[in-house]
């Protein structure tokens, strides 16, 4: 007699997983084959280098409407997301990311690694800015803070393993843009809280920020005299066209992408007004 | 002189026609997108390894399939011992015994039978039906005996009968 579950068969049907994962995929797989003598297995991590006091260990997006951004930028950025907590956290992009709901902040909440969260607290509140009191969070013992000009940030001792990307990938943030409406004011507060120097960028009241001699990770820099103080990520991307036409057509704003010394680039509006470049770098 | 060649990088050249073949292959039994992409990251990171040993596997995107295969049994072993705690087990039906069954699978409706069912039951029935693999290589991927794989086979499909029946007769529940 026939036998129903025969039915059941089912070829192997070639599916074209999502460009970003095949992009990030083979990125993996070609540091295994390139250097077997690591344990690539256990995530990016290997590829990094530790975190230092000043760098920027986590961020958080903060939108009106997680859900919304979730969608967004899964469709120009390939993101994937894991439930955790009240957020979104990105799956498998260093330094971690997480997409927080319910805020009109409308950019990013970065949280800079530092030796002592207590005594980097006390250093907020002398520099004139609010911090709260430490409290333990999935990466590590933390202190929300504000600086002067009302930015919020956090503080933290990152919990074991914190690492920085040595080479941004796609979807990834490759370069941080802190917008401040007083540059000088800002330099005087991250200097005395994070240790922070500051080097002339390329454009007026621009500066590239560094920590122990070395940049910041990710490279950062502050840019005065703009209109609110917002932090605004640089996100890698492998084809710039096509994420900026991504981004126009789900409802957001790009500029055409322009050529620049490290890359090219392209300042976005999300479908909710939260700012972002997009880079295309080196190559 | 003396150089081999990194078989890694074969394996590199083969990416792009085997990445759609193994995803597909994980997608359409785990059906869940993040599942599939993890167990398909999972796939080629062993398979970096397995290409490095002596004597070294014949790469072809069949193979990989077959990596794929080991990758969804682990996964269906992890979600069994998860849920072990869970579940009641017990069956009073004793295994060997089954009554015919004609009837003509409604394959949506099947393949949602299939994934409500344990992880044990998802594993013997995917890789016999859906694979079309031989008992002695199911109990070889299962790490069980052939008898111990005859026997949990014919449990899978009664489970999976009943659940049938059960959903023709009231699908919306």
């Amino acid at each position: 007699m026939r036998d129903p579950f025969e039915a059941l068969r089912e070829d192997v049907v070639p599916v074209e997983p999502d460009p970003g994962f095949a992009a990030r995929l083979r990125e993996r797989l070609e540091r295994a084959v390139l250097d077997p003598t690591r344990d690539w297995r256990s995530e990016n991590m290997t590829t990094a280098t530790r975190l230092r006091q000043g760098d920027i260990g986590f961020a958080s997006l903060w939108v009106p409407d997680a859900d919304r951004a979730a969608a967004f930028y899964r469709e120009v950025l390939g993101w994937r997301y894991a439930p955790d907590g009240q957020d979104l956290r990105i799956e498998e992009v260093t330094p971690g990311l997480a997409i927080r709901g319910g805020e009109e902040h409308r950019g990013l909440f970065l949280g800079y690694v530092v030796d002592d969260v207590t005594r980097a607290a006390e250093r907020v509140r002398r520099a004139g800015g609010r911090a709260g009191e430490p409290a333990r969070e999935p990466y590590g013992l933390a202190v929300r803070c504000e600086d002067r000009q009302g930015l919020p940030f956090a503080v933290y001792e990152p919990a074991a393993e914190a690492r920085a990307a040595a080479e941004p990938r796609p979807g990834e943030v490759c370069y941080l843009t802190i917008d401040l409406v007083d540059a000088a004011e800002a330099r005087e507060f991250y200097g005395a809280v994070l240790g922070w120097e500051f080097v002339p960028g390329s454009v007026p009241d621009g500066w590239a920020v560094r920590t122990g001699g070395a940049e910041v990770r990710p490279m950062t820099g502050l840019w005065g005299g703009r209109e609110r103080s917002v932090a605004v990520p640089m996100y890698s991307v492998a084809d710039i066209g096509a994420a900026v036409a991504r981004v126009r057509e789900l409802g957001g704003t790009g500029t055409d992408p322009q050529g620049r010394p490290y890359g090219i680039e392209a300042r976005c509006l999300d479908d909710q007004g939260t700012p972002f470049y997009l880079g295309q770098l080196g190559g | 002189m003396g150089v081999e060649p990194d078989p890694g990088h074969a394996l590199l050249d083969l990416y792009e026609e085997a990445l759609p073949q193994v995803y597909g292959y994980l997608l359409a039994r785990c059906r869940r997108r993040a599942l599939a992409e993890d167990l398909t990251a999972e796939t080629f990171l062993a398979a970096v390894e397995a290409v490095r040993r002596a004597p070294p596997p014949r790469l072809t995107v069949a193979w990989l399939v077959g990596v794929a295969r080991n990758k969804l049994v682990d996964h269906w072993r992890r979600a069994e011992r998860e849920e072990r705690g869970l579940r009641l087990v017990g069956s009073s039906w004793h295994d060997g015994f089954e009554d015919p069954w004609d009837e003509r699978l409604d394959a949506l409706l099947a393949r949602e039978v299939l994934a409500a069912l344990g992880p044990h039951h998802q594993a013997v029935l995917t890789l016999r039906y859906l694979d079309g693999l031989p008992v002695p290589e199911i109990a070889e991927c299962l790490g069980r005996t052939v008898h111990a794989t005859e026997a949990l086979l014919v449990r899978a499909r009664r489970s999976f009968r009943s659940a049938y029946d059960e959903r023709k007769e009231d699908p919306d529940a």
